[in-house]
């Protein structure tokens, strides 16, 4: 059995995806590689959480949809971020610094 | 991801939802290759990795929002499945509600033209009406001061009018209005022109023989010709240029009456021979006046400005031949404005509470039906115990079941709403035309708006809910191990606690409906066979128009005795005579008389009806004579004044003793005025009805016609015929008559038609309270045969088990008869107190009975003791006739 790998918290991957299509426009299954590949293999997301998160952000607008050749021969479903979606990572990744500062200084606090 | 898609494009959403899932598979298998794996063994990796791929879709679809319209088509598709199955159910069920939300659409159509509606014109909530009717004299006072005092305002009437050439009448209904009536209403002909202010003035001649007509005489009377501008109608034996057609959605100024030709009000001064019709007679009353209020006016300053004009407006138009008391009153009179937006309400005062009492009727035969269908529904849902656990066992929630089956009832609503409408659209038009006389036609805008159609939909999604929710409630009480337990008998459910409130309800409420019926039939039958104090079945009426005529005016009288005369001798004619007046026609005509010994009886108490008759004609309407002798043809003009009364008038105005030479005087005008003649009275007759078949019988005064000194174009040769079918004489009377005279127009109508034409109300409220309260009988007994049938089946084993054990026929009956008893019972003893209490609000549409009337309540509880026992006791017999080893056997 594989080590046990951390649940994301609440929310989290939202971020993530957002981060990832931020640079380029990506089909779910490079999201899904991208992911694990700059995590180390620490993050490894189920299709079966994947794919609705992808559908809620687009809902939410934050994300577009666009079928697209790919390298495969076969049309693939793009997503990239719209304006909005910049607006919210920018937004997410400036209250997950500040979390994760104060989740720090909490955790560190005695240790020192 | 727009909404129209995930609604409307889920399959395509779909498609795509599976192309991208299918290609993160493809991509995986392709990478897991490229690492060396074999491509069996990829697939399979790349499988497991994913997970449920069915899983996946079906977050993504939660994600999406629209789950709830996937689970509806699914429950409709289940829906439609369940209902093909058990077809019986589906069309009882079905055609109950056609029949309730039907009847229901139906009435409510009524109300909404009659009470809902406005007037299809500009801004309709600006429009006022001066209250009351008014004559010439007085429009032409307001019409001078109409910038003063309003926006605008125009006058306008009904006329009934004549398009025959000559002979037999044809009637046209006549909408007589001034210039201003299509800016002041803001409506426009949609082929043509308007007349205007300018056509319609004094001595304008030709110009004002112009005349519009309405959208359904323009289809009816020339085929809707686009050509119809310039063509020519005979109204009167005058010719009429019709130069415009109004549109299909207006109906009238006022609600329920319809107008064939729309002529301007001068056009009156064409239509008659003396060229006056009446323009400046100030005591005749024929017009409405309506306004349409300036920017910014309320009712109340309207009716103030009025006021301030008043005296000027009065002074002007005082009635020449009035008595001094009343023109004090005329003077007094206040003038005031209310709110036409739904023009005057004359139909809605007629009719506003009988459509009214049919909407609550068939409300409830709505609600009965519903408890009818909850009933069974119930016992479905019982029968279907096993299917319900089955799929809850295989993880359908509770509220999922739920869902389906009030998508059930939904399905069950829906069709039968979608019935009804079709059968409303031709219910009120069936209804309109009952309503309907030839006296008083009743036109009404019957197409479906959306607010009938709004009211349709409300009623059946409500009526869904009524019947659906119990049975929707009951998958509370069922768990997933029934399915185990039950093996397919579909007990579980046995007997609900509702059915039993719910037969009770319905015997309760059909007891209303049965009293209602009782009501307005015992009322109708009443007033059909009242004694009139005269023979309505074998008289014929001939109505005269004699204003064409050549004659003039002082040998008038002796043209009706001429025409009563031919009438007379046309074969299969017993007897015939001429009359001003006919009876129960609506018109009437009276006078105050100088009551000897009583001079303080105020003016009013005073007032007998006239008519003005040639010889023998209480003969032809089986009247007697009681006293004293009949005119004859020595009673002329010039000859001493005679006079024949009723017994009414005897006994009201007569001190004790014979009436026969009795002089009697009509109670003088004004001062300048030659005083009435002393009549002696030479006959006297029964009573008789003269205006209305409900009130009493009362005083009455018959004139000789050849001694009336009034000029009458209209009358009546009322004809007794020998033969068995009056009707069967229109021919050869025509011809008899036209001899006389071609230019007199003829008018037939059975004295029966006459007289039920005034029960139209009573008629239409006796047809339909009878109807519906069958209806609701049968309902009720179909449902306390249906609860007490499944009772029997339920109780079959325990049935089969007392009988083994000795229990007789009797016992059985007793068992099965006495629980329906009790809901009989329970429901008669509720509806008679409901009935109670209910009788009083429909008090004056009664006649001849208390609202609380004995026998009627008495019959309907019997009516409904007897249908109850039938209902309850089919089954009860079926429960004797079990045979109790085959019972044994079976469990």
């Amino acid at each position: 059995m594989a080590p046990s790998k951390p649940d994301l918290p609440q929310g989290t991957l939202d971020l993530l995806v957002l981060k990832t299509v931020a640079l380029e426009p990506l089909h779910g299954y490079a999201i899904a590689q991208r992911l694990q590949q700059i995590s180390r293999d620490v993050v490894i997301v189920q299709q079966g959480t994947l794919y609705p998160a992808l559908h809620r952000l687009e809902k939410r607008g934050l994300l577009k949809a666009e079928w697209k050749p790919s390298d495969t021969g076969r049309d693939a479903k793009y997503y990239r971020l719209t304006r909005a979606g910049r607006v919210q990572l920018d937004e997410e990744r400036a209250n997950w610094k500040r979390l994760t500062e104060a989740v720090g200084f909490i955790l560190s606090e005695g240790e020192s | 991801m727009t909404l129209f898609n995930r609604l409307f494009r889920r399959s395509r959403l779909d498609r795509e939802l599976d192309a991208e899932l299918h290609d993160h598979l493809e991509r995986r298998i392709a990478d897991l290759r490229r690492e060396g794996i074999g491509d069996a063994e990829a697939r399979r990796r790349a499988a497991a990795e994913f997970g449920g791929v069915d899983q996946a879709k079906e977050y993504c679809r939660d994600v999406r929002g629209t789950r709830w319209l996937g689970d509806l088509t699914t429950d409709v598709r289940y829906g439609l499945r369940i209902l093909a199955h058990s077809k019986t159910f589906a069309v009882v069920a079905i055609l109950s509600l056609a029949l309730g939300i039907g009847a229901n659409t139906a009435i409510f159509t009524l109300v909404n033209s009659l009470l809902l509606r406005t007037l299809p014109v500009t801004a309709p909530d600006r429009l006022v009406l001066i209250d009351g009717e008014w004559t010439n004299p007085i429009w032409e006072q307001v019409k001078a001061r109409q910038s003063q005092l309003f926006a605008g305002a125009t006058a306008w009437s009904f006329n009934k009018l004549d398009m025959s050439r000559g002979g037999q009448a044809q009637p046209v209904e006549a909408l007589v209005a001034s210039g201003e009536f299509f800016d002041v209403l803001g409506v426009q002909p949609i082929l043509g022109r308007p007349f205007t202010t300018a056509n319609d003035r004094r001595g304008a001649g030709a110009d004002l023989a112009v005349a519009l007509v309405s959208y359904a005489f323009w289809q009816r009377q020339f085929g809707g010709a686009v050509d119809v501008v310039g063509r020519t109608v005979s109204l009167n034996r005058v010719a009429f240029t019709v130069i415009g057609v109004m549109p299909p959605e207006f109906l009238g100024p006022a609600i329920g009456r319809g107008f064939d030709v729309l002529v301007p009000l001068h056009a009156v001064t064409v239509l008659d021979k003396e060229g006056t019709g009446g323009l400046d007679s100030r005591s005749y009353w024929w017009l409405d006046i309506t306004a349409r209020l300036k920017p910014g006016q309320s009712i109340e300053q309207a009716t103030a400005s009025l006021r301030g004009v008043q005296p000027q407006i009065r002074e002007a138009t005082l009635p020449t031949d009035w008595p001094e008391v009343h023109l004090k009153e005329y003077l007094r009179d206040g003038l005031k404005v209310e709110p036409a937006g739904q023009g005057p309400s004359w139909t809605r005062s007629q009719f506003e509470q009988p459509v009214v009492t049919i909407m609550i009727v068939v409300a409830l035969v709505l609600l009965i039906a519903c408890a009818n269908i909850a009933n069974l529904m119930l016992a479905r849902a019982s029968g279907r115990t096993h299917e319900l656990t089955m799929r809850m066992a295989l993880g359908a929630s509770r509220g999922r079941l739920a869902r389906q089956l009030l998508t059930e009832s939904l399905l069950l609503s829906l069709a039968g709403a979608a019935l009804g409408l079709v059968f409303a659209k031709w219910g009120s038009a069936l209804l309109v035309a009952q309503f309907s006389s030839d006296r008083d036609p009743l036109t009404l805008d019957l197409t479906l708006d959306w607010r009938v159609l709004a009211f349709t939909a409300a009623i059946a999604i409500l009526t869904a809910l009524l019947f659906g929710v119990a049975p929707a409630m009951t998958t509370r009480r069922l768990t997933p191990m029934d399915a185990l337990k039950e093996q397919g008998r579909g007990r579980a459910g046995g007997r609900h606690r509702l059915t039993g409130p719910l037969v009770v309800a319905q015997v309760a409420l059909s007891l209303v409906l049965v009293v209602g019926a009782g009501l307005f039939l015992r009322t109708f039958a009443k007033l059909a066979t009242i004694d009139l104090g005269f023979d309505r079945d074998p008289v014929l009426l001939v109505k005269l128009d004699t204003q064409r005529s050549q004659v003039t005016d002082d040998q008038r009288a002796e043209l009706y005795q001429r025409l009563a005369t031919a009438a007379a001798a046309v074969p299969g004619v017993e007897r015939a005579s001429a009359s001003l007046l006919t009876p129960v026609s609506g018109q009437g005509w009276n006078n105050a008389f100088d009551i000897p010994g009583k001079p303080d009886l105020s003016f009013r108490e005073r007032l007998a009806w006239l008519n003005a008759i040639t010889p023998g004609w209480h003969k032809v309407y089986g009247t007697k004579l009681v006293a004293g002798r009949d005119f004859t043809d020595a009673d002329r003009a010039g000859a001493p004044l005679v006079v024949i009364v009723n017994e009414a008038y005897v006994r009201r105005f007569l001190p004790p003793g014979s009436a026969l030479g009795r002089i009697v005087q009509r109670t003088e005008g004004r001062p300048d005025q030659p005083p009435p003649p002393p009549l002696e009275i030479v006959g006297v007759v029964e009573d008789s009805a003269y205006r209305s078949v409900r009130d009493e019988l009362p005083a009455t005064v018959y004139l000789p016609m050849a001694q009336s000194e009034e000029v009458f174009k209209g009358g009546a040769i009322s004809v007794r015929a020998a033969v068995a079918s009056p009707a069967t004489l229109v021919r050869s009377l025509t011809d008899a008559l036209s001899a006389v005279d071609p230019d007199v127009s003829l008018s037939f109508q059975p004295l029966r038609d006459q007289v039920d034409a005034r029960l139209a109300r009573e008629r239409v409220m006796a047809m339909l309270s009878g109807f519906f309260g069958g209806l609701a009988l049968l309902l009720a007994g179909v449902g306390l045969y249906g609860v007490t049938s499944y009772g029997v089946n339920l109780r079959r084993a325990e049935i089969g088990v007392r009988m083994a054990l000795g229990a007789d026929v009797t016992r059985v009956l007793r068992l099965v008869l006495g629980r329906a008893a009790w809901l009989v019972v329970a429901g008669t003893a509720i509806g008679a107190g409901l009935s109670l209490w209910l009788a009083k609000y429909v008090a004056t549409l009664l006649y001849g009975l208390e609202p609380r009337d004995v026998a009627t309540f008495t019959g309907a509880v019997a009516l409904m003791a007897g249908v109850g026992t039938v209902a309850a006791f089919l089954p009860a017999w079926r429960a004797s006739r079990i045979d109790p080893v085959e019972v044994l056997r079976e469990g």
